[in-house]
């Protein structure tokens, strides 16, 4: 960590010497800086200092003294200061928690494992996060304003755009979409409200609810009628006419490739 | 004494409805309830949090108190999952009090609604089990687990409707007979529909 600090320094002192060689030609620095080699250490710092002692109390010099730069470096990454700060660090935890979903999910061959390895890689992260665990702790308003009601309607919305396009080998999106929202409801809600009997960060666990309950309602609502009984296989055919949603998600580049299954695995 | 603590709740409420949360003080409920600031904290030694707090509590208790009576009479468990998902849907749409307070002071209420939620869960489950046992539960199913899921997943959709719109009753069917029940009770009957 040191090392990394002290590399990071060094790139600073570069860029200030260059800015006094050819002071016409700074950067413009009054454009909000994205793209800021300290906006993640920023970050970083804040998680630091919010899983001590919560958002309420943390301050911008705080932060600034985390991560070893000035209070005005701060507010020129983030122009609106605390807010703007706690607004990246929700935004890349965010991005981070997507992140790690989608490489786990993506890697999985069953429909079964998909929905198995997402629920427990979300209820693992999200409940042992320290930051969250603290504010659940100390500042559960905070927390819970995201999490109810309307909160809730837009969280749930950005989760499932996120999460049906792993679903959509064996599902058309609509279906999809539906199953997609239906695993983030489970997953907020034994995050919010844990119980000792359903511990979701228990692969064993998450894998008796989501065949006992999940798998059978995707059946369900993929033959209403129960007339026929409904293998849960890659839809082939449709694979290739959903491609275009799976490259939404290209960016991650955690996705397989469309082409993993040949014709021969549907049955 | 009971009657007093009661006036109380219910002097509170009505000021919280007018002024929201955050403005009311154990003035406001002592005046609006007719009896002394000593006697309000007689009652509820805890000041003004935990007068607050016993109002959400108490006011949540009588929204599911309503509930009950309305899917108690209900004769098949399709029937009771239907109308508590509509009635509670449209009486959390329709509370202008809740709806207020969580547009400008949402901080107020929610964690007393979290934690009070365990219980109200517990509740909803201890009250679907027999309607489980009675349709009969699919191979292999524990009726409490499936009780606890059926709760959790009605109070999520009760609270954020997401992509459905619980005001149509042939949402809420398909809703219920696929995420909540599909997996938990043996296959549909056909033509068996409550409504």
């Amino acid at each position: 960590m040191a090392g990394q600090g002290a590399r990071l320094r060094v790139v600073q002192g570069d860029l200030r010497l260059g800015a006094a060689m050819a002071p016409n030609a700074s950067a413009p620095t009054d454009v909000p800086d994205r793209v800021s080699p300290h906006r993640i250490r920023l970050v970083d710092a804040a998680l630091d200092c919010i899983a001590r002692q919560g958002t309420a109390k943390t301050t911008v010099d705080d932060v600034a003294h985390g991560a070893g730069v000035s209070r005005a470096t701060v507010y020129r990454v983030f122009p609106g200061g605390k807010d703007e700060l706690l607004g990246a660090v929700a935004e890349t935890e965010m991005a981070r928690l997507f992140s790690a979903l989608g490489a786990r999910m993506g890697a999985a061959e069953e429909l079964s494992d998909v929905l198995v390895i997402g629920i427990v890689e979300a209820v693992t992260r999200i409940t042992r996060h320290p930051a969250l665990t603290y504010m659940i702790a100390h500042e559960p308003d905070v927390v819970l304003g995201r999490l109810a009601f309307d909160e809730s309607n837009r969280l749930l919305a950005t989760a499932s755009r996120f999460i049906s396009p792993f679903l959509i080998r064996w599902m058309d999106p609509e279906e999809a979409a539906r199953v997609a929202e239906w695993a983030t409801r489970i997953v907020l809600s034994y995050c919010i409200a844990p119980t000792s009997e359903m511990d979701l960060t228990d692969p064993a666990r998450a894998r008796h609810l989501v065949g006992t309950f999940v798998l059978p309602g995707i059946r369900a609502l993929r033959a209403p009628d129960r007339s026929q009984p409904v293998d849960l296989v890659p839809i082939a055919a449709d694979r290739a006419k959903h491609a275009g949603r799976v490259h939404q998600v290209d960016y991650l580049q955690t996705y397989p490739t469309t082409t993993t299954h040949s014709e021969g695995d549907v049955q | 004494m009971e009657d007093t603590r009661q006036r109380i709740i219910e002097a509170t409420y009505a000021c919280v409805a007018r002024w929201g949360v955050a403005k009311t003080t154990v003035e406001d409920a002592a005046r609006e309830a007719a009896v002394s600031r000593a006697t309000v904290y007689r009652h509820f030694p805890g000041g003004r949090d935990e007068l607050i707090h016993d109002v959400v509590v108490w006011e949540l208790f009588a929204f599911f108190g309503r509930l009950y009576d309305e899917v108690r009479g209900a004769e098949s468990l399709e029937a009771v999952m239907e109308r508590g998902i509509s009635f509670a849907h449209r009486s959390i749409q329709e509370h202008e009090v809740l709806q207020r307070v969580m547009q400008t002071e949402p901080e107020t209420l929610l964690p007393t609604i979290t934690v009070e939620s365990n219980r109200i869960r517990d509740a909803i489950a201890g009250f679907l089990v027999p309607y489980l046992h009675q349709h009969g539960l699919a191979p292999g199913v524990d009726p409490d687990e499936a009780g606890d899921f059926l709760a959790r997943m009605v109070l999520s959709y009760m609270g954020s409707p997401g992509r459905w719109d619980l005001d149509d009753p042939a949402q809420v069917s398909e809703l219920v007979r696929g995420e909540l029940l599909a997996g938990v009770v043996v296959g549909p009957e056909p033509g068996k529909r409550p409504d």
